[in-house]
C-alpha cells in the first residue's frame, strides 16, 4: 500500500515538474520549499512536533485543501481570519501568539512551501530499536571469583583432612603409633596462622572503616529525577556552567532551578535519544517519563502549554558535602585557579547517575594543592605576587616546574579552616 | 568431626553473606563519627526550609536569603522597566546598551558567556545551528533563531534583544536568572560585533531599521 502511495506521488511529483517545465520554461527555477520552510517557518513551526506553532504534517488537509486560502493566511494571519472561520479558529487557540505575517514571500515562494507541507511523509513510527547500539552492562564477576575461591579452599580442607586419615592409615600398617592426632583446630601452628591473619585482615578492616567514618567516595543516591548528565552534558553537550553558572560567581556551584530546565524542556518533552538509558540497578529508564516529571515539579501543563501555579521545588539529594569547619570556594577554583569541573567530579559526561567520583578528604585536597601548578601567566588574580613573577622572569624559578599552590600558600591551615 | 562441619558451614555462611552484602552501588552515605564541626550552624545555601522561616519569623527573626528589594548589586546595571507585553517589547527597540564599547578582554569574557549559555542552541558561530538543533536532528524542534544571517535578526535593535533575553521569546527562556544585566548586555554587544563583522547593519542604524513596520502583529 505505502508501495502504491509512493508510485503515485512519484507519478504526481513527474507531472507537476511537466506542468512546472512547461509553464514556466527554463526562465525561472523550481522553488525549493524545504529552503523556504526551513529560512521562514521552522523558528515557529516543526513538521510533527507543535513549537511556538502548531505542527505542520497534515496542514494542507486541515486547510480542505484549499492552497489560496492558505496563501492568503500565511500572507496576512490576522486580515484573512475576519472572515474565515478555522483561521478564527486558530488564532483564538494560539492566542495571545499572532503567527507573523509573511507578506514578503512571492506566489511561487508560498506554492513552494505549501507543496512541501503537503508533501511531508507520515511521522517515522516510534523509534524502532536501534541495532547494536546497546551493549549489555558490565558484568562483575566478584562474586564468581569469591565462590571459586571458597570451594578451592574447602577442596583443599578435605584434601588435607583426606591426606592426614591416609597417613593414619598407612601408620596403623607399620605398626608405628602417633598417639591420637591433633584435630586441625586445635593444631597451634594453625590456630597461630589464623590468630594472625585474623589480627591482620581484622586490624586493616578497623583503621579502614575508621578513615572512612565519614567519607563519602562514589556515594550515588537515587535522585527524585533520573538526570543523566551523560546525555545532557554529554551527548548534547551543554556546558557545565549552563546549569551551575554559580561555580565561577560564588561560593557554590548551584543547582540549577526548574525554570533554567524549563528553558529547553518547554520545547523538548520526549526522550527520543538512541542510547538507551540504564539506573545503576540495570533497570530500564523512560526518559519521556522523567521529563514528565520535570513538568509536575514545574507545574507545566504540557497540552495547555501554560503554567499552572503549582509547582514545587525539586529536593535533588546533595551528593558533595563537606564539613563546616572547611571553607570551600567554587569560583576560586573554577575562575582563578581554572581547574577543569572533571578534576574533582570525573567523567560526569559519561555518568547516567552522578556519583562522588573524589575522597573530598583532606589528604586529597592537600596532595592536590601541592601538585597543582598555578597559572600566573594571564590570570589577574595572581598578579599581587610580585616576588614570584620577577623570581620566573629572572630565571631564579624553574618556569618548567612553576608555582604550586602550596608555594603561594595553598596548605596554611587558615587558607581553609578558618 | 561433628564440630569441624559446624565451623565450616558457618564460615561458608558468613563468607557468602558478607559477599552478597557488598553491593557495589553506594545509595546511603556513610556513618559519621564525632560530627563536632560538621554541620553548619548558620544557614546554608539551600538548607532553609519554609518552615524554618516560619519558626524564626514566630521569634522576630526576619530571615530572607533573596537580596533586599530595591537594591542593585555593586558593578551591576541599572534594572530594566519595560513589561513583559507587546507593548514593551515594540518599545523596547528604542532602549540603547548601557555599556560602553568593550575591550578586546571583555569581549573575549562576552564570548565565552555566549558560548556557555547561547551557543547550544543559536551555534558558536551564531549561524542559528547549536548542538541541540544541529539542523534539525537535534533534540530541539524549532529552529533558533540565526542571529548572523537571517536580516531579521541581524537588524533587530539592541534594546528588543535584551528585552527577549530578558523574558524569553517563542521557545526561548528567560535568561534572567542565570545571567547578570551587565552580562546580558556585554553578550548583546558580542552578537552585536559578530553581525557587523559578517556585513550586517551597525548598531547605529539597527535602531532605525529594526522597528517593526507599524501595526504588523508581534509575535510575543
Amino acid at each position: 500500500m505505502n508501495y502504491h502511495h509512493r508510485r503515485k506521488l512519484q507519478k504526481a511529483n513527474l507531472l507537476l515538474l511537466l506542468t512546472a517545465t512547461l509553464l514556466f520554461g527554463q526562465a525561472t527555477f523550481a522553488q525549493d520549499g524545504k529552503t523556504v520552510f526551513q529560512t521562514n517557518c521552522a523558528s515557529c513551526h516543526n513538521p510533527y512536533k507543535r513549537a511556538t506553532g502548531p505542527a505542520l504534517f497534515g496542514a494542507f488537509d486541515r486547510w480542505g485543501g484549499n492552497e489560496a486560502n492558505m496563501k492568503a493566511w500565511i500572507k496576512n494571519p490576522t486580515a484573512y481570519a475576519e472572515k474565515d472561520d478555522y483561521a478564527k479558529k486558530l488564532l483564538n487557540e494560539y492566542s495571545p501568539t499572532v503567527m507573523t505575517a509573511f507578506s514578503n514571500l512571492s506566489d511561487a515562494e508560498l506554492a513552494a512551501v505549501i507543496k512541501y507541507i503537503k508533501e511531508l511523509p507520515p511521522p517515522p513510527t516510534d523509534n524502532a530499536p536501534t541495532a547494536g547500539g546497546t551493549a549489555a552492562p558490565a558484568q562483575d564477576n566478584t562474586l564468581l571469583f569469591g565462590v571459586l575461591t571458597l570451594i578451592l579452599a574447602v577442596i583443599g580442607l578435605i584434601l588435607l583432612q583426606v591426606n592426614a586419615n591416609l597417613k593414619k592409615l598407612t601408620d596403623d600398617k607399620e605398626g608405628i603409633d602417633r598417639g591420637e592426632p591433633i584435630p586441625f583446630y586445635r593444631n597451634k601452628t594453625y590456630l597461630a596462622t589464623a590468630i594472625i591473619g585474623l589480627f591482620v585482615v581484622g586490624g586493616y578492616l578497623t583503621v579502614q572503616g575508621a578513615i572512612g567514618l565519614g567519607r563519602n567516595k562514589n556515594y550515588q543516591p537515587e535522585q527524585p529525577i533520573y538526570y543523566s548528565h551523560k546525555v545532557h552534558a554529554g551527548i548534547n553537550q551543554i556546558n557545565c556552567l549552563y546549569c551551575h553558572g554559580g561555580a565561577q560567581e560564588g561560593k557554590h556551584a548551584n543547582i540549577p532551578s526548574v525554570n533554567v530546565c524549563m528553558n529547553c524542556h518547554m520545547q523538548i518533552n520526549e526522550y527520543a535519544g538512541k542510547e538507551k538509558l540504564y539506573r545503576e540497578d540495570g533497570s530500564e529508564v523512560n526518559g519521556t517519563a522523567e521529563i514528565q516529571k520535570l513538568y509536575k515539579y514545574a507545574g507545566w501543563d504540557a497540552t495547555a502549554r501554560k503554567y499552572t501555579g503549582e509547582g514545587k521545588p525539586i529536593e535533588w539529594i546533595k551528593i558533595h558535602n563537606l564539613p563546616d569547619h572547611v571553607y570551600f570556594n567554587h569560583s576560586q577554583h573554577v575562575k582563578a585557579g581554572k581547574v577543569q569541573c572533571q578534576t574533582c567530579h570525573g567523567e560526569i559526561t559519561n555518568m547516567g547517575e552522578v556519583k562522588q567520583f573524589a575522597e573530598l578528604s583532606m589528604g586529597w585536597c592537600v596532595n592536590c594543592h601541592r601538585e597543582t601548578q598555578v597559572q600566573f601567566k594571564e590570570n589577574g588574580f595572581y598578579s599581587i605576587y610580585e616576588k614570584f613573577h620577577k623570581d620566573l622572569k629572572e630565571g631564579k624559578l624553574d618556569s618548567t616546574k612553576g608555582i604550586t599552590v602550596e608555594k603561594i600558600g595553598g596548605t596554611e591551615c587558615q587558607k581553609c579552616h578558618y | 568431626m561433628k564440630r569441624t562441619s559446624i565451623i565450616t558451614i558457618f564460615s561458608v555462611v558468613a563468607v557468602m553473606v558478607s559477599l552478597i552484602a557488598c553491593s557495589d552501588v553506594k545509595r546511603k552515605p556513610n556513618r559519621i563519627y564525632m560530627p563536632d564541626m560538621a554541620y553548619s550552624r548558620a544557614y546554608e545555601t539551600y538548607s532553609v526550609t519554609q518552615e524554618q522561616v516560619d519558626e524564626l519569623a514566630k521569634q522576630g527573626i526576619h530571615y530572607s536569603n533573596m537580596p533586599v528589594a530595591g537594591t542593585i548589586a555593586r558593578g551591576e546595571e541599572l534594572p530594566y522597566h519595560l513589561k513583559n507585553d507587546s507593548a514593551g517589547y515594540a518599545q523596547s527597540a528604542t532602549v540603547k546598551n548601557p555599556l560602553p564599547a568593550l575591550t578586546a578582554d571583555e569581549l573575549n569574557e562576552a564570548r565565552r558567556l555566549f558560548n556557555i549559555n547561547c551557543a547550544i542552541c543559536h551555534g558558536d558561530k551564531l549561524d542559528g545551528n547549536g548542538p541541540l538543533y544541529k539542523g534539525g536532528n537535534g533534540p530541539y524542534a524549532a529552529a533558533p533563531a540565526q542571529l548572523v544571517g537571517n536580516p531579521k535578526y541581524m537588524n533587530m535593535a539592541e534594546g528588543t534583544m535584551f528585552h527577549s533575553v530578558t523574558y524569553g521569546k517563542n521557545m526561548m527562556g528567560s535568561y534572567a536568572s542565570q545571567l547578570s544585566r551587565k552580562q546580558r548586555w556585554m553578550i548583546i554587544h558580542y552578537i552585536k560585533t559578530k553581525q557587523a563583522g559578517a556585513g550586517g547593519a551597525s548598531t547605529a542604524a539597527a535602531d532605525s531599521a529594526a522597528k517593526p513596520a507599524g501595526a504588523t502583529p508581534v509575535m510575543k
